[in-house]
């Protein structure tokens, strides 16, 4: 990785020259290494807005690498804003207007495969835990994650933004969650 | 939109950018800081009891106290706007530094005036005064910084706000302590850190919406 990182910073050193070849190379194998990050922090339905959140922010910002240093803290602190920013636009969404794409037919292997986001959820009070993983992530509406857990509308609801604030906040203080 | 379709629009997109240097915006503030209090000593604010203040210690507990913090916020700030950097431990630290000043202040205030007549010591209407001005000459820090943290990319926006809050308000204190007559350690800490508060909230609850990114 190390030296893939390396090249990378190589080549966003060439891109901030103006280099149009050498960044859409990095865009390219950048993208796939996001693709991997996301995986494994959000729901699978999140992945892709997320990857593209990421590279647009990475193009907006390419002018705070300084490419006397590595370039994988830097793609990591970038990525890593982007999935606390997503997890905060969670709890600030609507509950009850979720896309359908959220929605998860085979949300076990789906949810366990977001390594990262599982271990999050343990984390959190179990009823935090359940109401995400009911409405953000296997994407029933609110009515019927009332009726499955025995909580209230209104609690669903501030479980789901206190739980994805706690989620924010903890990634917030760690410097890496692999 | 596709991957391959946002990656083709960024590549068109795709300008030279200059590389970041620390030492520009530190030359920026320092024009600025430098402008500012020429401008207001040019009022004709400086202390009239100047000399006499600079035999006091508590006068060089005041000025460089407040020199130590704004300089030291700015460097906090400054270093949070690269995406790699957290403010927080910055912000501790910064913490640790208010309270060794507040140590020294207490030490001078008790050897002098004593803990008589607190209340009277604090003059109200001078107080607000103080507040007020400091407020105000605080605003060119901020927005400075605020811009410069637009540029850059900070990761904690909330923390670097607070970062930049405490910087401009300690900047603000530093060139408004010229005019300050008042060099008692108990009316300093009461006044200067209402002002430092206001401006730090202040910062704290906009910068992070101007700098969303």
């Amino acid at each position: 990785m190390s030296q893939v990182a390396d090249e990378w910073g190589q080549l966003m050193a060439a891109a901030q020259t103006g280099h149009a070849s050498a960044y859409r190379r990095l865009l390219d194998e950048i993208r796939h290494w996001l693709n991997g990050f996301y995986a494994r922090r959000l729901p699978p339905g999140m992945v892709d807005d997320a990857v593209q959140d990421t590279l647009i922010a990475i193009h907006e910002k390419r002018h705070t690498y300084d490419p006397e240093r590595p370039f994988r803290p830097w793609l990591m602190a970038v990525a890593r804003y982007k999935w606390i920013d997503r997890l905060r636009s969670m709890s600030r969404s609507r509950t009850e207007e979720l896309p359908d794409e959220i929605a998860i037919e085979d949300h076990e292997s789906s949810v366990t495969s977001s390594v990262v986001l599982g271990r999050l959820m343990a984390e959190l009070k179990p009823a935090q835990a359940e109401a995400i993983r009911l409405v953000k992530i296997e994407g029933f509406s609110v009515e019927e994650a009332s009726q499955r857990t025995g909580q209230s509308g209104s609690l669903i609801k501030v479980n789901i933004h206190r739980g994805l604030a706690r989620m924010a906040s903890l990634v917030q203080k760690q410097t890496d969650v692999e | 939109m596709s991957n391959d379709a946002l990656i083709d629009r960024l590549v068109d997109d795709l300008r030279p950018v200059p590389r970041p240097r620390a030492g520009r915006l530190v030359a920026i503030l320092v024009v600025l800081a430098a402008v500012e209090l020429a401008g207001f000593l040019a009022l004709g604010t400086m202390r009239p009891d100047m000399s006499a203040a600079l035999e006091r210690a508590a006068f060089w507990w005041k000025m460089g106290g407040l020199g130590i913090l704004a300089v030291f916020g700015v460097a906090v700030a400054l270093n949070s706007f690269d995406p790699v950097m957290s403010p927080r431990k910055g912000l501790r630290r910064w913490g640790y530094v208010v309270a060794a000043i507040v140590l020294v202040g207490a030490v001078i205030d008790v050897t002098g005036a004593g803990l008589q007549g607190l209340g009277g010591r604090l003059m109200w209407r001078m107080g607000v005064e103080c507040l007020t001005v400091m407020t105000l000459l605080s605003v060119p820090p901020v927005i400075a910084l605020g811009l410069m943290m637009r540029w850059g990319a900070p990761t904690d926006r909330q923390a670097s706000a607070v970062a930049v809050g405490v910087a401009a308000a300690a900047w603000g204190a530093f060139i408004f302590a010229f005019h300050c007559p008042s060099d008692d350690p108990f009316y300093i800490l009461f006044w200067y850190a209402l002002g430092c508060g206001v401006i730090t909230l202040l910062a704290r609850g906009v910068l992070p919406l101007t700098s969303r990114w």
